[in-house]
């Protein structure tokens, strides 16, 4: 592991720049105990510097609470709103949607959601800020109104939920707008450059400086990357002709993600040249007219990307020889330290000073859930804040040593007053003098810590502020009041009176030795969220260290040379035909991935013979024992990973990270079911019966299961299925879409090497004429499980139902026409990115794909474009290569098809945008991403199994219409909401006849255990897959 | 083919959502007042459906996911539901029976559409207590029209094995949904109707997935962030 002391001698930086960046990726998740082990060696003050920061920082806040004007608007409100209270989050949700909603209707229904729901009036007059109770007068209307009735009814809830009824809606609307623009004016210091320079001027004549941001969120599309750039490149020559002479020059701080539409590491080339071009026409203007540029930090997955690019600038001639082009970087990372080691030594190599901000890092929260989301194998950002309080200390020892010093020109953020005085007390320690350092705080916030700081000390104080229209603000504010609202944060409790100095001067390297354990014990590991089973691990491929050795696993079995050849298995015994298919790649069908020899009636019927006469000892043997069969089958397709990928991208045409998905998905059925069936069939379970009398009920397998799964998820619901049926007690015969059997071979192989029995479960591949038919005719099939289209559903429960035996389970999970409905309170970019994944990911070939896209007619003029834009963004190509979105559909028919309604389409709805194929498309089964403007969901007779999205618009007053029409296509399976009204989203929730509905997230990517997925009426029978009724369908409830 | 839509359907469907937005409480309160016209036996077996279903199915199932996220696990109704007993079905506890079939099938969330007298019985002494449509009776001529249709959710019935084989063949040989038979062939004691886990086979599942995020949830974790053991 990295030595974290080592950053304090000056030899680190004679050390080869390469080897710096070997030392950075490995440190993405790293084990926190042993990190921080390091880094608190290394911001471990000695007894003197401990007593000398303690005291500096006690000043300095008595300094500020003793100072009349100490807290600033934002700090009152944030004081009088945390977010631990209901009206503080409520507070924020209006904040940050009511400005963009276009219509009345809407933002009425919404401000009534919002605010009918919590106690508003107890913050009535709360505060000593005019500000706060300004913004709550807009929000309860008037104080007046409110006491008088809170004698009347001690419930304010209610009596706001009245007022908002009784009062007249135009005049709350206005006033909700009103609070909102007056919180908006005290976050953004203006709506321009011009007007954000004349604001700050008063600050500048205290000795501020600025570096400006212009708010806005991600680019989609690439016309908002050029507004972005635009935007900045007004700014530049706006702060160019800026003519202040006193102090330092503001800087302008720069997003990359605002500047092109897939930064992202799977676009690199993109990055390295599109991005590259953008970013250095802005800084050759900027040095032109010297206004410094600093590259902003983003999330973790972006980290070693932003690395890249910012080398390759900082590289080029357009920087050589400036000294003014810097970048952020985030103490919460893990990375943060030898990150820091590596741009000095760049710096050095360069021979040009770096302008460093270290921050503290903005997007915590999101970064831990997107790690549990996707298994990953830890987290890349400390778990305590006193962690990353830490780290922030232990880098900032390293940013001001000398040896750092003279390549590196830091820049400290923070609003705490205790790092701020210990910072002082670290650069003391290195013989730094204040202007080789700067501090930086938010526009809004930290007011009198800095201001009385700026007295007391000749240090440089940049203002970080963000400039930009009150609707752009709305999105930025919400990431502040998450950062700083909560009750721990220091900023709330520095202007909170009751809470003693010396809470607040807590050294974090004597905080975090304190814990009982460095890593925080309340937020589990990804792979350990579940308390009774594993969760499936998922490699970052985003992060060099995970990727490359990821790469070359499946780079192993990717070869023409690597064949698979899968044959029916029969009691254990591979079985050769003469029916002999071969297996090409639906990307290039002149590559063969393998063979497969195809059962027939007698193959299939010696399986079931041999799997009936297993049956009886395998519903015996305990369900603790099956249960083992299946958690050994998820640790071996884990040991697995890199074939299984391989097999996805060569026989089904999966892109990597639905493949890495695949095998999570089929882990996590396998570790589901295990504990399921420990849970309940392990021992029988007492009752009373109608009777009044004690009775047991035992679940015991059925009998012989037939299986029957999809090409779509060729390795976890075939997986799933399996798994369920024999952890059950059933003895299994399995059939896997024609297209797909070469993984389902792997996969039976892997169970018997778990220790399913080998006469337990039998591998039947063939199509459904060959092997369907004689499955489903036999009379010892006991219950079957299916997943594939609802015409074959009905036939083959019309084939068993005709078999003269008595009725068995079928479990047929079916189509879907999966609608979207986004109503006007939506945040468009996140619409719009939910979407087009939703719709088009795994090439639209997913059951619960988005296939109709229901937009209010009130937002559809900006959303439909942002849609057509994102579209032609996505690269449709090699499923194995990292820079594809969309892989080709699984064979010819299914090509026909799609390409078919494609025409029809065309000529019956309005073409919103189609992405681009490459010019070798023709070699595989290829379909582009397509999207149509509708009138009307009875226009799509069936389901379009592929990447094909319709939309259609609607009246906000039409809402319960359009449920109505899609409760009555039949089909029930996923639905998509996005609205920021939550009684509209329970309203849909409640009336909507689907399996699986997602509030305003995407629509696709159900999860084992945590999203039961499976629909109603046409789209299934149920009982969910994945969910805690699954396997009782399996078995027979016995009772004694 | 013919498309068979009988008038009942439409009824029941209609009367679906506002009893399954009872919820299995809301449902069972209104059918536990019917239990009194119900003789002792039928009464006992109709308040174990009650309470079995408060057991099983009351609550939605809130799941464990990633931090910022919700995810509730809950049952309805998969619509109209026939329940009935085959009329020469000759068994011990067939009165019982039908009674266990009728409450589950209701406090499920089905409409439920009964059957000749027997059904017209159970039906007066439901529907005081509950929304018209969601519990009706037909007369047993009308019983085949009701089973061919494509809308039609389920079968709930006491029946031999032969009649169980014959009825499973006459759903399955229908379009449209895969219409569910919950059949019970046991009628002296009734060891299907009176499984614990019976109800399931009456229900729908519905996850609702929600990114709280959205809407400010991430402050919970903001908080564990700082919390100390």
């Amino acid at each position: 592991m990295f030595n974290a002391l080592e950053v304090l001698q000056p030899t680190i930086l004679e050390r080869p720049l390469d080897e710096l960046w070997q030392r950075i990726s490995p440190l993405y998740s790293a084990d926190e105990e042993k990190w921080l082990t390091e880094l608190l060696a290394l911001a471990e003050p000695t007894d003197a510097q401990l007593k000398a920061s303690t005291e500096a920082a006690t000043h300095l806040i008595e300094q500020v609470r003793a100072d009349g004007e100490s807290m600033s608007m934002i700090d009152s409100l944030l004081l009088e709103y945390s977010l631990d209270t209901k009206e503080g989050i409520l507070l924020m949700c209006l904040a940050e949607a009511l400005m963009r909603v276009p219509d009345k209707e809407t933002a009425d229904a919404f401000i009534k959601d919002r605010l009918s729901v919590a106690d508003w009036a107890s913050h009535a007059n709360n505060s000593d800020s005019f500000f706060v109770n300004a913004s709550t007068w807009g929000l309860l209307l008037t104080g007046k109104v409110v006491s008088m009735d809170e004698t009347k009814d001690g419930k304010p809830a209610n009596l706001v939920n009245r007022l908002v009824n009784r009062i007249s809606e135009p005049v709350i609307r206005k006033a909700m707008n009103q609070a909102m623009k007056i919180m908006g004016h005290q976050f953004v210091l203006g709506r321009s450059i011009s007007e954000a320079l004349s604001r700050g001027k008063s600050y500048r004549d205290k000795g501020y400086t600025y570096s400006f941001d212009m708010l806005g969120e991600a680019a989609l599309t690439a016309d908002d990357a050029d507004k972005y750039l635009t935007s900045y490149m007004q700014a530049v020559e706006s702060v160019g002709q800026d003519t202040y002479s006193k102090g330092y020059r503001p800087t302008i701080s720069i997003k990359l993600s605002a500047l092109h539409p897939r930064y992202e590491v799977g676009c690199e080339e993109r990055v390295m040249t599109e991005l590259f071009d953008s970013v250095k026409q802005l800084i050759t203007r900027a040095r032109e007219l010297n206004v410094g540029i600093t590259i902003d930090a983003e999330e973790a997955d972006r980290l070693e990307l932003s690395l890249h690019l910012f080398e390759k600038l900082f590289r080029d001639e357009c920087t050589k020889g400036w000294g003014s082009f810097g970048l952020v970087v985030q103490a919460y990372s893990k990375r943060c330290l030898p990150v820091l080691t590596w741009l000095a030594a760049l710096a050095k190599d360069v021979g040009d000073r770096i302008p460093l901000r270290l921050v503290k890092g903005a997007y915590w929260d999101s970064e831990i859930k997107l790690c549990q989301q996707r298994g990953l194998s830890g987290y890349p950002v400390y778990t305590r804040k006193e962690s990353t309080d830490v780290s922030y200390l232990a880098c900032a020892h390293f940013l001001l040593s000398p040896h750092t010093r003279e390549w590196i020109f830091p820049q400290f953020a923070s609003h705490n007053a205790h790092t701020i005085a210990t910072i002082a007390t670290i650069a003391e320690r290195h013989g730094a003098t204040t202007n080789e350092y700067e501090f930086q705080r938010l526009h809004g916030m930290g007011d009198a810590l800095y201001n009385r700081l700026i007295k007391e000390k000749d240090v440089c104080v940049r203002i970080y502020a963000p400039v930009g229209s009150h609707k752009d603000l709305l999105p930025y504010l919400v990431r502040r009041l998450l950062e700083n609202g909560a009750n721990s944060s220091f900023v709330h409790r520095l202007v909170d009176a009751s809470c003693p100095v010396s809470e607040l001067v807590d050294h974090p390297v004597t905080t975090l030795k304190g814990r009982k354990t460095l890593r925080n014990p309340f937020i589990e590991l990804p792979r350990d969220m579940f308390k009774d089973r594993d969760n499936s691990y998922g490699p970052n491929i985003e992060i060099e260290s995970e990727w490359r050795p990821f790469k070359a696993g499946v780079d192993a079995f990717m070869g023409a040379e690597t064949q698979w050849t899968a044959k029916p298995i029969v009691a254990g015994d591979d079985v050769t035909t003469d029916d002999v298919h071969a297996v090409t790649s639906p990307y290039d069908h002149s590559l063969v991935a393998g063979q497969v020899h195809w059962a027939n009636a007698e193959i299939v019927n010696q399986a079931i013979d041999s799997a009936h006469a297993a049956y009886p000892a395998w519903s015996q043997t305990p369900a603790d024992e099956r249960a083992a069969c299946l958690e050994r089958m998820a640790k071996l397709m884990e040991a697995n990973y890199s074939e299984l990928v391989a097999i996805c991208h060569r026989e089904a045409g999966k892109t990597i990270q639905d493949s890495i998905d695949e095998v999570r998905e089929a882990v996590d059925f396998c570790n589901y079911y295990a504990q399921q069936a420990r849970q309940n069939f392990a021992a029988p379970k007492t009752f009373t019966n109608y009777l009044g009398e004690n009775q047991t009920a035992q679940f015991a397998g059925r009998g012989v299961f037939a299986c029957i799964s999809p090409w779509n998820f060729p390795l976890a619901i075939f997986t799933g299925q399996v798994a369920a049926a024999l952890v059950a007690g059933n003895a299994v015969v399995c059939k896997a879409a024609e297209q797909t059997s070469l993984i389902a071979y792997r996969a039976v192989q892997m169970l018997h090497e778990a220790g399913i029995p080998k006469d337990v479960l039998h591998f039947v591949p063939g199509n459904g004429a060959t092997v369907g038919a004689p499955l489903t005719q036999h009379p010892h099939i006991a219950g079957l499980a299916f997943t594939g289209s609802t015409g074959t559903a009905q036939l083959i429960n019309r084939t068993l139902a005709n078999r003269g035996v008595a009725p068995v389970p079928v479990i047929a999970e079916t189509g879907g026409q999966n609608a979207m409905i986004i109503d006007s309170t939506s945040l468009p970019e996140q619409v719009v990115r939910d979407a087009v994944r939703s719709a088009f990911a795994s090439a639209g070939q997913r059951c619960s794909a988005l296939r109709v896209m229901f937009v209010q007619a009130d937002i559809a003029d900006r959303v439909i474009p942002m849609i057509a834009g994102a579209m032609k963004q996505q690269t449709v190509g090699l499923p194995y290569l990292h820079s594809t979105d969309v892989g080709p559909v699984i064979d010819e028919k299914a090509q026909k098809m799609l390409l078919e309604h494609i025409e029809i389409m065309k000529k019956e709805g309005r073409l919103i945008a189609q992405s681009p194929l490459p010019e070798w498309a023709d070699k595989g089964t290829f379909v582009a991403p397509t999207a149509f403007e509708i009138d009307s969901i009875d226009q799509l007779k069936d389901e379009k199994f592929g990447p094909i999205m319709h939309v259609i618009r609607y009246q906000a007053k039409d809402l319960d219409q359009i449920i109505d029409t899609i409760n009555n296509s039949g089909f029930g399976l996923t639905m998509g909401v996005h609205s920021r009204n939550e009684t509209t989203c329970r309203h849909i929730a409640k009336r909507a006849r689907v399996g699986n509905l997602y509030i305003n997230r995407d629509q696709v990517g159900a999860v084992v255990g945590v999203q039961p997925f499976g629909g109603q009426g046409l789209s299934g029978t149920g009982p969910k897959a994945g969910g805690p009724h699954y396997l009782p369908r399996f078995a027979k409830e016995q009772l004694a | 083919m013919t498309i068979v839509k009988p008038i009942q359907i439409d009824v029941a469907n209609q009367a679906l959502e506002a009893w399954n937005s009872l919820g299995v409480a809301g449902r069972s309160d209104a059918l536990s007042r019917s239990l009194k016209g119900l003789k002792d036996a039928q009464a006992r077996m109709a308040q174990w459906q009650l309470d079995n279903a408060a057991h099983a199915i009351g609550e939605a199932d809130v799941l464990p996911g990633p931090t910022g996220e919700s995810n509730v696990l809950s049952t309805h109704g998969r619509g109209a539901f026939l329940v009935t007993a085959q009329p020469d079905f000759e068994a011990e506890r067939t009165e019982v029976g039908l009674v266990g079939q009728l409450y589950a099938a209701l406090v499920a969330g089905n409409p439920v559409i009964t059957v000749g007298p027997e059904g017209q019985a159970l039906m007066d002494n439901i529907a005081p207590y509950v929304a018209e449509g969601v519990i009706q009776n037909v007369a047993l001529s009308a019983q085949d029209s009701l089973l061919d249709s494509e809308q039609l959710a389920g079968v709930a019935i006491l029946c031999d094995d032969q009649q169980a084989q014959a009825l499973s063949q006459r759903l399955a040989a229908k379009d449209g949904l895969l219409c569910q038979l919950v059949e019970e062939t046991d009628g002296d004691t009734l060891s299907t109707i009176g499984a614990p886990h019976y109800i399931l086979r009456f229900v729908t599942e519905q996850t609702v997935t929600n990114n709280t995020t959205a809407i400010g949830g991430n402050a919970t974790l903001l908080e564990l962030g700082s919390k100390a053991e």
